[in-house]
């Protein structure tokens, strides 16, 4: 109660400040009649008796100050009215207030961004109510031998597998299932024209075990699940983007592959589903329908809906809350135990054993592991960034505080107190830094954005209460660092001295000259491990690209094609024929081939085939082999030199004697003789006769090494799988796009191009981590260089002024001007090398930590080294230069009248 | 001017300002007036020192204050105690009985 009482009584002085002192004022004025009054009937005249009570009591401003003082309100409003000096104090300086901002702006703009992206892929938990009590299962050994599995092989179970976890009600409150419809997008017509969208099949517990609320409508029930019903929901980001938020999107009906579904929900925002990287658009019941079997996979007897042997669905509980996750693994390892032999026949006594294990839900699954070394690396950049702009705001500090010291001289001999000083001065760093992260936090919002569009990753890196926290931490930090430093020396000078001294000869004692190069000295420091980091990572960012991919990549267009409404292979061989001769009559299109796994899209096909009947022994990462299958002029579209032999031709078709490429490390590991034409690879019943030794070339990403690979004709397997389309032109790749798309649909009005890029912008895709990562810390370093430069200038120039009288004192007496200029380089040159010295050893330690994120390049490579040595260099010199020539070109008559 | 004067002992002033109130509602001249009588003397509360009393007093909730006339026909703000602060009273003046006689038998002992 008395503090509610007290709070509201201090809040009335504070904010009707004018009728509480008017109050005090008539109260005390009274006492003082009262007490005059007392005196006067004792005989005293008015006067007399006024000063009488006066000398008893005390002056009456003297006691109202002592009331006024004594509450806790005087203390806010002392706050505010420092508040108010400061920012006058401010704005009488624009340039200093606009660069100190500046700087420290960029500096917390780039450390929130950073950490809003290692917020969202490493930290950040599902947004979904009770977050922690769900985890990804997963199989760290794969899979049993003998099934079928998907690429995601390490976290794709089987539909046994599922039914046998989910019904674990002591361990999981819920266990939901979902599997993609394809592995990036799946053909889907809303309106007219054919589209394409990211969809996932899931089990009917979906959206309630994860506990997903919803905009519109409703989820999923077991009903859906079991019936496999036609409905769909949509995600919020989809719904904006495809439908603008139309409340009669429900109920209407898109068309997945051809087939219908209605929509009958739209979950809540901020819900981007469980794919990494990438915002799922849409969800259905899982379906058992051939046409939408699991991740597009052509439908054979081993992979459709519900064999046993198709490992392909992922799986996510919500565990009871309570259980932990070792004793859950433990009541669960039976149970998965029994239900993977469901269906295998007798298992491999001496086959590995595959294990269930956890792994958390926190962060984006799959990036995690990619990121999380190097994000360090980059918040550790971009660190030393601030550190930089700290530094250099803090000599700025000293720098204006200095010139001010006159000014608190004048203050305290005015009797100011030093901790009013202090506070008052602490103000403006204050005010300051939170001019400074106001504006970094606006610098971070878009810069989010940029790094999201950047890096591929389609979840918005949301700017939440952790990242807001971590802002305000770091402003705090800067705020300590850079305002309290100063403070110190400003109110330490001795006011007579600075009152008396000129401005020339101002109070300026060594070691705090002597601190501001310390200050500049590892600012360089800092820049140079900067500049070494940015420049490994740039050297590695070339590397990948200047790496020879083995063919043409130039002139190539790529997009997919997924003909579902077209079954059986003959059908589909018809369809794809038919397809290349209208592409290769297309006006610009040079050739045109078919390929089963996109080039540099980091989907591939890999196995261990037999070479004339006979499976080679060895380890797999020796024996190892991939595959692609691919269509006529395969070699001649993509460039890729045929060394013996020949391309695939139109001839070789569904009816032709069987034949296949190699690429030439398959010839030389299995025929070092040179002597692959002609024998045969492939299963054993099914060979394939070698016609053709192709060059090497890359397959799935920039970075691989050559592994040796196969070349089948698309046409001679039992079926024929969904072919991507490359297409060579003369001219600018994307300038076809339009005529294709008139072609696909003509052939089929549901038949979307999927995908189509540049075969070069793919590839680009498979090292786009190590771009964004280069580009990221190339401008950090090149902030850092401005901030350095800026920082030795200021410094420099700042000293040079203040030594402008015992210059002229110099150049009287009969210094050259060379004698001057090297006077102030010397003092830039020291500071450079003993920076370079510190730094060095700095740097080689920093780079060795960046050695997994290196392409290419040693961390102790001689280039980048030398490289952000003479730029150090370059950047003193740049930055003494000005002042240098400044000082030396001093006329001493103007120097000595300076004052 | 001779100030024979002492200053209030450190603390003790808000127990006087409350014990003053106790007899009948005041306002602040009478309060400054009454603890110099009570006291014959000894104390004469500096004006900001006893105003910032009061301001403490109101605002912990133990004493009330309220614009009356006096019988000089002036305005004056009178003070009274509260229920809380009469309670106060009584645990503070048990509380000062009891260290008074501490420190006194402390002083005597030596």
């Amino acid at each position: 109660m008395s503090l509610l009482r007290n709070l509201g009584s201090g809040l009335r002085s504070l904010f009707r400040k004018e009728k509480v002192n008017r109050e005090l004022d008539e109260e005390l004025g009274e006492y003082l009649e009262m007490a005059a009054d007392e005196k006067m009937k004792q005989g005293m005249s008015r006067r007399d008796a006024l000063r009488a009570v006066r000398l008893e009591g005390g002056s009456l401003d003297g006691a109202k100050e002592i009331v006024r003082a004594g509450g806790w309100e005087s203390i806010v409003d002392a706050l505010w009215r420092d508040l108010l000096f400061a920012v006058r104090m401010l704005r009488k300086s624009p340039g200093f207030t606009f660069v100190a901002i500046l700087t420290l702006g960029l500096g917390i703009g780039g450390n929130t961004a950073v950490f809003s992206v290692m917020n969202t892929v490493l930290l950040r938990s599902l947004p979904l109510p009770n977050p922690q009590q769900l985890v990804f299962l997963r199989l760290p050994n794969d899979p049993p031998t003998g099934v079928s599995s998907t690429g995601d092989s390490d976290r794709s179970f089987s539909y046994p597998v599922f039914d046998a976890l989910r019904n674990e009600h002591a361990v999981f409150s819920d266990l939901m299932a979902y599997v993609p419809l394809a592995v990036g997008k799946v053909a889907v017509r809303i309106g007219e024209g054919p589209e394409e969208a990211e969809g996932d099949m899931v089990s009917g517990n979906f959206f309630s075990g994860l506990r997903v609320s919803f905009t519109r409508g409703r989820g999923f029930t077991l009903k859906d699940e079991t019936a496999h019903t036609s409905v769909a929901v949509l995600s919020y980001s989809y719904w904006t983007t495809r439908f603008g938020r139309s409340p009669s999107a429900i109920g209407q009906t898109i068309y997945v592959k051809g087939i219908p579904f209605t929509v009958i929900g739209v979950t809540a925002q901020g819900f981007y589903g469980l794919e990494p990287a990438s915002s799922t658009d849409f969800w259905i019941p899982l379906q058992n329908r051939p046409e939408l079997n699991a991740w597009e996979e052509e439908p054979s007897p081993d992979n459709v809906y519900g064999n046993p042997k198709w490992w392909c669905i992922q799986l996510i509980g919500r565990l009871e809350p309570g259980i932990t996750e070792s004793r859950a693994l433990a009541k669960l390892d039976p149970i998965f135990q029994s239900a993977t032999l469901i269906g295998l026949g007798t298992p491999d006594r001496k086959a590995k054993k595959s294990i269930l294990a956890f792994s958390s839900t926190q962060g984006i699954q799959g990036l995690r592991e990619d990121y999380q070394n190097p994000i360090h690396i980059l918040l550790a950049m971009v660190g030393l960034v601030l550190a930089i702009a700290c530094a250099n705001v803090s000599l700025l500090l000293v720098a204006r505080n200095s010139t001010r010291a006159r000014e608190f001289s004048l203050r305290m001999a005015l009797g100011a107190g030093r901790t009013r000083l202090l506070r008052q001065m602490l103000t403006e760093s204050l005010l300051l830094v939170g001019g400074g992260a106001a504006l970094g936090w606006m610098f971070a919002m878009s810069g989010s954005q940029a790094l999201a569009a950047w890096s591929g990753v389609e979840i918005p890196f949301v700017l939440d209460s952790r990242v807001l926290f971590f802002t305000f931490v770091i402003s705090i930090a800067c705020a300590i660092v850079f305002g309290l430093a100063p403070l110190r020396s400003a109110v330490g000078v001795p006011v007579g001295v600075t009152l008396k001294t000129s401005k020339a000869t101002a109070y300026r004692d060594r070691k705090s000259s002597w601190s501001g190069k310390v200050v500049v000295a590892s600012q360089m420091a800092l820049c140079l491990i900067l500049l070494v980091g940015s420049g490994l990572l740039v050297h590695s960012l070339r590397n990948y690209q200047t790496l020879p991919l083995g063919l043409r990549v130039d002139g190539l267009l790529v997009f997919g094609t997924s003909p579902f409404s077209v079954h059986g292979a003959e059908e589909k061989e018809h369809f794809y024929e038919n397809l290349l001769a209208r592409l290769r009559a297309e006006p610009g299109v040079e050739s045109a081939t078919l390929i089963s796994h996109r080039l540099g899209s980091g989907w591939g096909w890999n196995s261990v085939w037999a070479i004339d009947g006979v499976k080679p022994q060895g380890p797999f990462s020796e024996m190892g082999m991939s595959a692609n299958d691919v269509g006529p002029d395969f070699c001649h579209t993509l460039g890729i030199p045929v060394l013996r032999g020949r391309d695939i031709t139109d001839a070789d078709s569904r009816s032709a004697p069987k034949v296949a490429l190699v690429n030439e490390t398959f010839s030389k590991r299995f025929f070092p003789k040179g002597d692959a034409l002609g024998h045969s690879v492939g299963e054993l019943e099914n060979r394939f006769t070698i016609v053709g030794v192709i060059g090497d070339s890359k397959y799935k990403r920039v970075d691989e090494k050559s592994k040796p690979t196969l070349y089948f004709p698309y046409t001679q397997h039992p079926s024929i799988a969904n072919m991507e389309v490359e297409l060579r032109t003369p001219s600018n790749p994307d300038a076809l796009i339009p005529g294709v798309r008139a072609i696909l649909h003509d052939l089929d009005p549901n038949l979307p191009m999927q995908k189509p890029m540049t075969q070069r912008a793919q590839f680009d895709e498979s090292y786009s981590q190590a771009r964004l990562f280069a580009r990221l810390s190339a401008f950090f370093a090149l902030i850092a260089v401005l901030l350095v430069a800026t920082g030795l200038y200021g410094t420099l120039a700042y000293r040079v002024g203040r030594r402008t009288s015992e210059i002229g004192v110099r150049v009287a007496l009969g210094a050259q001007r060379q004698q001057v200029l090297w006077m102030i380089l010397r003092e830039s040159f020291l500071v450079t090398g003993v920076a370079i010295l510190a730094g060095v050893p700095l740097a080689i330690g920093g780079s060795r930590l960046m050695r997994s994120m290196l392409f290419g390049v040693q961390p102790g490579d001689m280039i980048s080294f030398l490289l952000a040595l003479f730029g150090v260099i370059l950047v003193a010199l740049a930055a003494s230069i000005i002042p240098a020539r400044r000082a030396a070109a001093l006329d001493p008559i103007v120097a000595l009248r300076y004052e | 001017m001779p100030d024979k004067s002492s200053d209030v002992v450190q603390g003790t002033l808000d127990m006087l300002v409350l014990k003053t109130l106790a007899l009948e509602p005041m306002h602040g001249y009478g309060i400054s007036v009454r603890i110099e009588q009570m006291s014959k003397g000894v104390f004469r509360p500096n004006t900001g020192s006893l105003f910032l009393a009061i301001q403490r007093l109101q605002r912990d909730g133990l004493i009330d204050g309220e614009w009356k006339a006096t019988e000089n026909n002036r305005r004056a703000k009178y003070y009274v105690l509260t229920k809380k602060g009469r309670q106060r009273l009584s645990s503070e003046t048990r509380e000062w009985g009891r260290q008074a006689a501490a420190i006194a038998r402390i002083l005597e002992a030596s």
